[in-house]
């Protein structure tokens, strides 16, 4: 068996892995820095200064867009293509295709971004891309599964590795789900209308809302997981049986989840309650990626001690269970009656969207960086210090939002001695301007994390470059003796 | 493959791995599910059938399973007032239902209701129990219809929408004006003197009307003006009166009283910034922008009754 940190740049395609994983962190700045300008809108409305284009309806999709599909989908690529190649042994299949995902999707993000800006969008969550956009990332997404499903095939292992299932059930899951929900009838370049109406509408975009973070933000991020939490600690997976398990279940239980997201509205109360216990049903095989992932690192505890990468990887998995522990929680019904249409939402967005779809992401990065560009990373208290503020923004931010969400819901259906609302809507508002406040502070804290991440990052690959300049300056000295 | 396995200690016994390596040291244990997960995750299989029974769920035919729940809610008939206790299978539009049964069927709540129903204005303001209920009603029917353009304390927007805290009242402050004002709606109106005026009897009008409030001292162009306002040429004391106090009939407002609903001439800091603006509305009048809606068709007429209470309180008028 050849070893595999041989040679890697000849054996492996690394220059893709390289350009997704730059265009991560420029995604992760612009769109993070957003998330703050818009939560700083919702404290201090003045600053949208009357402009169309900075107001919140046109930057929350702006926001969101970056930091999924740009940050988080550049570092799925990333990942996915250094992962499959490594546990295949394979170079990367149909490099010139590859190549095009990058510039497809990195051209993709931007345009739908300034489409945003400019007020086109299809006024879909998580799927505003416009029909001309929607047609060029189905093109680049069957060319994804194209490279990937080749690259498997051309394996020199006889297992296809755990990574891949996750990395594989995206890739077609998301196929699946954008062609469906972006059926649409285009009325001209930049308008179109939905193929569904009504409440079959309403249900096509939460089928594909909640298993955009079903697929994207959480089976493909467990992949990377799979990958890199075991590399990490250098220890084998806690358990190939759970793998499975939690696998096929989470696979076919998200699929009937999202009708959750459309409790007490005109959807019949038989989808209603389906969505219900399935999300219910979701919990156990969600939290066996965790229990895989965690207990991998059982008997190494001490790691966590000495490994700021360790810290970030542990702490992401302690988050995703976190979190898909409160999903299912609010799924019920009478749960979501107090918490539907208040920010107890948007915080379990962010607790796993930043603790645990970044958070993991940053340590794979970190693992990755030093051997893409064969540098030991600049400095390893910068990345103590990354930890650490990310780890606050998160908190500030989940536990602003839960005084946010659950007391604007409680303040909404409290009633007086007559049976009379107790509080209007706007007092609701007011009472809410403190925790956004916080909120904001807590995205401040997250984005100087990844300021400081960038900053390690650069200097690492600027010493990288300088060391490879000495050795080629080296090897001109010694060819010009000879 | 057997010969890469490894063991190691994991939970009691020795747990080998599937044989599998890749990437050089990536290998997995087969260790058994955890025993834990395992009946959490049949707990949560069996709560969910429990749940499809109680509550609608799945489909079959062109049918659905209905569920035992029930619920029990009581419908007030409209005309007659009587009660009847009903009960029906558990579904989001029966517990709408029992939400409006509940609040109908409130003892205090309609003992009250039928209170201030049968009281005039002036015992429900002698009643501190009835205001209480007025300030009680009020704060949500107003918060939630009025306050979008009056403002959530009833202050107004200058230019835009009256004040409802002073005690300016463009068409009456007299609780039964109020009610009048929100049952049919109001529409302000004054003609645009721009196409009737010359520009110079334009200033010297507005300089008069600076003066009824001490914003300018009387001059000769105030003096103009005021026979330009008082005379047939500009004809102002119609619809504002001779005493230029307003008349409430005609919603003209009160140009004494140093209280400026549409040009904020406080605001301003010289006397020809003063005199411009109140030029510039002058010349335009209002027209179709100071439109209250009619509320008699959204609004019962007891909230109506209970409205105009509560906003005459907020003027803090006895």
């Amino acid at each position: 068996m050849a070893q595999s940190s041989a040679l890697p740049a000849e054996q492996y395609n690394y220059d893709i892995v390289r350009k997704f994983t730059i265009m991560a962190m420029v995604w992760a700045v612009l769109g993070m820095s957003v998330g703050v300008y818009i939560a700083s809108e919702l404290a201090w409305p003045f600053l949208n200064f009357d402009i169309p284009q900075l107001t919140f309806g046109r930057l929350r999709p702006v926001h969101t867009t970056l930091v999924i599909f740009g940050f988080g989908g550049s570092a799925l690529f990333a990942t996915s293509y250094y992962v499959v190649q490594r546990t295949c042994q394979a170079r990367l299949a149909f490099p010139w295709v590859a190549e095009f995902t990058f510039w497809g999707w990195t051209g993709g993000v931007a345009l739908g971004a300034l489409s945003y800006v400019s007020g086109i969008t299809q006024g879909r969550e998580y799927a505003e891309f416009e029909w001309p956009l929607d047609i060029a990332i189905t093109l680049v997404w069957v060319s994804y599964f194209a490279v990937y499903v080749e690259t498997i095939r051309r394996r020199s292992q006889p297992h296809i590795y755990v990574a891949n299932w996750f990395y594989l059930a995206f890739i077609v899951a998301v196929a699946l789900l954008h062609i469906f929900n972006n059926l649409a009838v285009p009325i001209s370049l930049t308008k179109s209308y939905s193929l569904f109406s009504g409440v079959q509408d309403a249900m096509t975009q939460w089928w594909y809302g909640h298993n955009a973070v079903g697929f994207f933000l959480t089976a493909a991020f467990l992949g990377m997981m799979y990958y890199f939490v075991p590399k990490q600690a250098g220890r084998p997976v806690y358990s190939y049986r759970l793998s499975i398990i939690h696998f096929w279940a989470l696979i076919f239980l998200y699929m009937w989840a999202g009708g959750h997201h459309l409790h007490w509205t005109s959807l019949p109360d038989w989808v209603s309650t389906l969505a219900a216990t399935f999300s219910i049903i979701l919990l156990m095989p969600s939290w066996g990626g965790m229990i895989n992932g965690i207990m991998t690192l059982s008997g190494a505890w001490d790691k966590l001690r000495s490994d700021p990468i360790m810290l970030f990887l542990i702490t992401s998995l302690s988050f995703y269970g976190m979190s898909t522990f409160e999903g299912p929680l609010m799924s019920l019904k009478s749960v979501n009656a107090l918490s539907h249409y208040t920010d107890w939402t948007i915080g379990h967005v962010h607790s796993g969207a930043l603790g645990w779809v970044a958070l993991v992401s940053f340590g794979s990065f970190y693992h990755l960086i030093p051997r893409l560009w064969e540098k030991k990373m600049y400095s390893q208290t910068l990345i103590y210090v990354h930890f650490w503020l990310a780890t606050i923004g998160i908190v500030l931010y989940i536990t602003s939002m839960w005084v946010a969400g659950i007391g604007q819901g409680l303040m909404l259906r409290s009633f007086d001695d007559y049976g009379n609302l107790a509080y209007t809507f706007i007092e609701t508002v007011e009472f809410m301007h403190t925790p956004y406040v916080w909120r904001a502070l807590g995205g401040a804290f997250f984005v100087s994390g990844v300021l400081v991440m960038v900053y390690n990052m650069a200097m690492t690959l600027r010493a990288a470059r300088r060391e490879q300049a000495d050795v080629e300056a080296k090897l001109a000295a010694k060819l010009a003796k000879a | 493959m057997s010969d890469k396995t490894a063991n190691t200690q994991q939970s009691s016994g020795t747990v080998q791995t599937t044989g599998h390596a890749w990437d050089g040291d990536l290998q997995e244990y087969n260790n058994p599910l955890p025993r834990w997960w395992l009946w959490c995750f049949y707990g949560t299989i069996v709560f969910s059938i429990l749940y499809w029974f109680v509550y609608p769920s799945w489909p079959v035919g062109d049918t659905w399973i209905k569920g035992t729940g029930t619920v029990d809610y009581t419908v007030v008939d409209k005309g007659t007032g009587k009660e009847q206790a009903k009960e029906y299978r558990w579904n989001t539009r029966s517990l709408l239902l029992e939400d409006l049964g509940a609040a109908a069927t409130d003892p205090q709540r309609k003992a009250m209701l039928a209170k201030v129903e049968a009281a005039d204005y002036d015992q429900i303001v002698k009643d501190p129990k009835m205001m209480e209920f007025v300030r009680s009603v009020g704060k949500g029917l107003f918060g939630d219809n009025c306050a979008a353009c009056h403002g959530r304390g009833g202050q107004g927007v200058v230019g835009l929408y009256p004040n409802l805290t002073d005690d300016d009242w463009l068409w009456g402050g007299k609780m039964a004006k109020i009610n009048e004002t929100l049952m049919q709606g109001r529409k302000g109106f004054m003609p645009a003197f721009g196409p009737v005026l010359k520009p110079e009897q334009l200033d010297d009008v507005a300089e008069y009307v600076l003066t009824l409030s001490n914003e300018a001292q009387p001059s000769e162009a105030s003096a103009r003006g005021k026979e330009i306002f008082q005379g047939q040429v500009g004809g102002c004391y119609y619809c504002h009166g001779a005493d230029a106090k307003g008349l409430p009939s005609q919603g003209s407002a009160n140009l004494t009283d140093k209280i400026w609903a549409i040009v904020n001439i406080p605001a301003l800091k010289t006397p020809q910034e003063k005199q411009a603006a109140l030029k510039t509305f002058i010349s335009n009048g209002v027209n179709n922008t100071r439109v209250m809606p009619a509320w008699k068709d959204r609004l019962s007429s007891t909230d109506i009754k209970l409205l105009a209470v509560y906003v005459h309180q907020l003027s803090g008028v006895k």
